[in-house]
């Protein structure tokens, strides 16, 4: 599930401090009176909508043939297992389906955003797990307790423990996370959160543009940088083009160490404006390391989409070191090399016989 | 013994830095090209290529200029008539005559300073590849001000190969050039020539 690079489209629970690390605290969602009355406009939504809901319900699972006892959108037997469709899930998504669930955090100001949106969540790599697989406790109860949400949901801990469904380990994202100039230099509440959102989370996908996968890989790193959305970004006055760069690679193919890069995924230490990557010639040049991620799955793409021919001719023609085709480039050195070997054995042949004469004479 | 001098202070200064340039070209090209960071750190090789291929559009400019209005274009003109011929001559030479000591088929005067095929391809080169290198290198300069594509195919890309071919075969004439700058009387006639301005054959001209 992860040979394709990684992205999130929206993170949309930034608000929820939780933290990855072991040994931090982790609290959320203190506002029960507030929430309690968003619940009810939320419940008078969804009586309003009632006709409406079925059918979403519907578009949800392909699966969907016949009505059951449910009542409303009616879920296969399978279907009804799992995810979303999974009995008490339905409960939670009486409310969390709706767009404007949502409240405003008294603390920081900031909107924390509690609708689930269905069709996101039936993409994403967790659409198999019902709403209670991960938020286990504490939700009995109505308006749930501010408490309940001090379960400290952790990526790390929750794949590790569910290798054998698998789950991939995240562990080796973990190191690299903890490198990372997000947690070093100390951002506050930041967490795997921050960035993914993982009722959306899904890898890219076959057949998505490679425009498509840059842009909303960038997004998440634009969520929060919102000092970067001009037009000559803070800090990258030196980059020629920044909006063509910008279209076209991922903030991370600069802004994470070139060593130890693998294929399938970046790398989750993001680094420091000042020691992120500036050699033009990184990027700019066959093989390079920071743009085989994204570019291996490019050239893939573009060998689905054109075929093999056209891929042949513009093989690494989205960047400015496009002039290593390499077919030129042997072609050249052989025309060259044969050159120089000609002319040393031309010259060779007019010594010989130079001395030859002589000799003769 | 003959001594013709051939070519004045200005001509010598122009081939000479022209040839520098042309050399520091290639070498930033190919370090670049390559990504050879370790030979010419790419922030260096950048600025002096750049600056580099500016100099040589005034260079070639000034060939231009010189040919048009300085009275050096004779030399690049072809007499259709005998060059069939002349060509042949030179061919045959270069093939068998050079190696048995027969006599050069061609000798330099002051009118005429390049045989058949020296005038074919100096003419290949200075009006043909390398007006198309000049463009193309200003192009990229100002490729931000060009159309995204030309030909539904990106305009940098055809750029870049246009440059990429000119170069090679550029490098392909320098080759040659060093090479049959040696064919003279001795090895070292010619280049001497152009050291010093003066030809100078032990057998008459």
């Amino acid at each position: 599930m992860f040979s394709r690079p990684l992205l999130d489209p929206s993170p949309g629970i930034q608000g929820l401090p939780i933290r990855l690390r072991q040994g931090v605290r982790c609290r959320m969602l203190p506002h029960a009176p507030m929430l309690a009355l968003l619940a009810l406009l939320a419940l008078f939504a969804l009586t309003g909508s009632a006709l409406a809901n079925p059918a979403d319900s519907a578009a949800v699972s392909p699966t969907n043939t016949s009505g059951s006892n449910t009542g409303d959108a009616g879920g296969a037997p399978i279907a009804k297992e799992q995810g979303l469709l999974k009995e008490d899930s339905q409960d939670c998504m009486r409310c969390h389906w709706m767009e404007t669930m949502a409240y405003r955090d008294r603390e920081t100001g900031k909107i924390v955003n509690l609708s689930i949106d269905r069709d996101a969540y039936s993409h994403s790599v967790h659409s198999e797990l019902a709403c209670s697989d991960c938020h286990d406790r504490g939700f009995s109860h109505y308006p749930h307790r501010s408490s309940s949400a001090d379960e400290a949901l952790n990526c790390v801990d929750c794949h590790e423990d569910r290798q054998d469904d698998g789950a991939p380990n995240l562990i080796g994202l973990k190191h690299e996370y903890d490198k990372s100039v997000h947690v070093t230099e100390g951002v506050e509440a930041f967490s795997c959160f921050s960035c993914h959102n993982p009722h959306r989370f899904h890898p890219a996908q076959a057949g998505e543009s490679i425009v498509d996968v840059v842009a909303e890989t960038n997004n998440t790193c634009l969520d929060c940088h919102t000092e970067l959305l001009t037009p000559v970004p803070k800090g990258h006055e030196w980059l020629p083009r920044p909006q063509a760069h910008w279209g076209s690679v991922r903030c991370l193919d600069c802004h994470t160490p070139l060593e130890g890069r693998i294929p399938d995924r970046p790398s989750h230490n993001v680094l420091a404006a000042d020691d992120s990557n500036r050699l033009c010639v990184e990027c700019h040049s066959k093989g390079s390391e920071l743009l085989s991620q994204l570019y291996n799955y490019r050239a893939e793409q573009a060998r689905e989409q054109d075929g093999f021919f056209s891929q042949a001719i513009y093989n690494d023609a989205y960047i400015v070191g496009m002039t290593r085709n390499p077919w030129m480039d042997r072609i050249g050195l052989a025309v060259i090399l044969l050159m120089i070997l000609g002319v040393a054995a031309h010259g060779l042949g007019r010594y010989l016989t130079r001395r030859r004469q002589e000799g003769s004479k | 013994m003959s001594a013709l001098y051939l070519y004045p202070v200005w001509l010598r200064l122009w081939h000479w830095l022209n040839a520098l340039l042309f050399v520091t070209l290639l070498v930033t090209g190919v370090s670049m090209h390559f990504s050879l960071n370790g030979f010419i750190p790419f922030d260096v090789a950048v600025p002096v290529h750049n600056t580099a291929g500016v100099l040589l559009s005034i260079f070639w400019l000034l060939f231009l200029i010189g040919n048009l209005w300085g009275g050096n274009g004779k030399h690049y003109l072809i007499n259709p008539r005998t060059l069939p011929r002349d060509l042949i001559a030179q061919t045959r030479y270069y093939m068998h005559g050079i190696f048995v000591g027969a006599p050069h088929p061609f000798h330099v005067s002051a009118d005429h300073k390049l045989n058949a095929l020296q005038t074919l391809s100096y003419i290949g080169v200075m009006y043909g590849l390398m007006p198309i290198l000049v463009v193309s290198g200003w192009a990229f300069l100002f490729s931000t001000s060009l159309p995204e594509t030309l030909f539904g195919i990106g305009t940098v890309w055809i750029i870049a190969m246009v440059h990429l071919v000119v170069a090679w075969m550029l490098a392909l004439f320098l080759v040659v050039h060093m090479y049959i700058i040696t064919t003279g009387e001795t090895p070292t006639t010619n280049l001497k020539a152009m050291v010093t301005g003066w030809h100078k054959e032990e057998s008459g001209g």
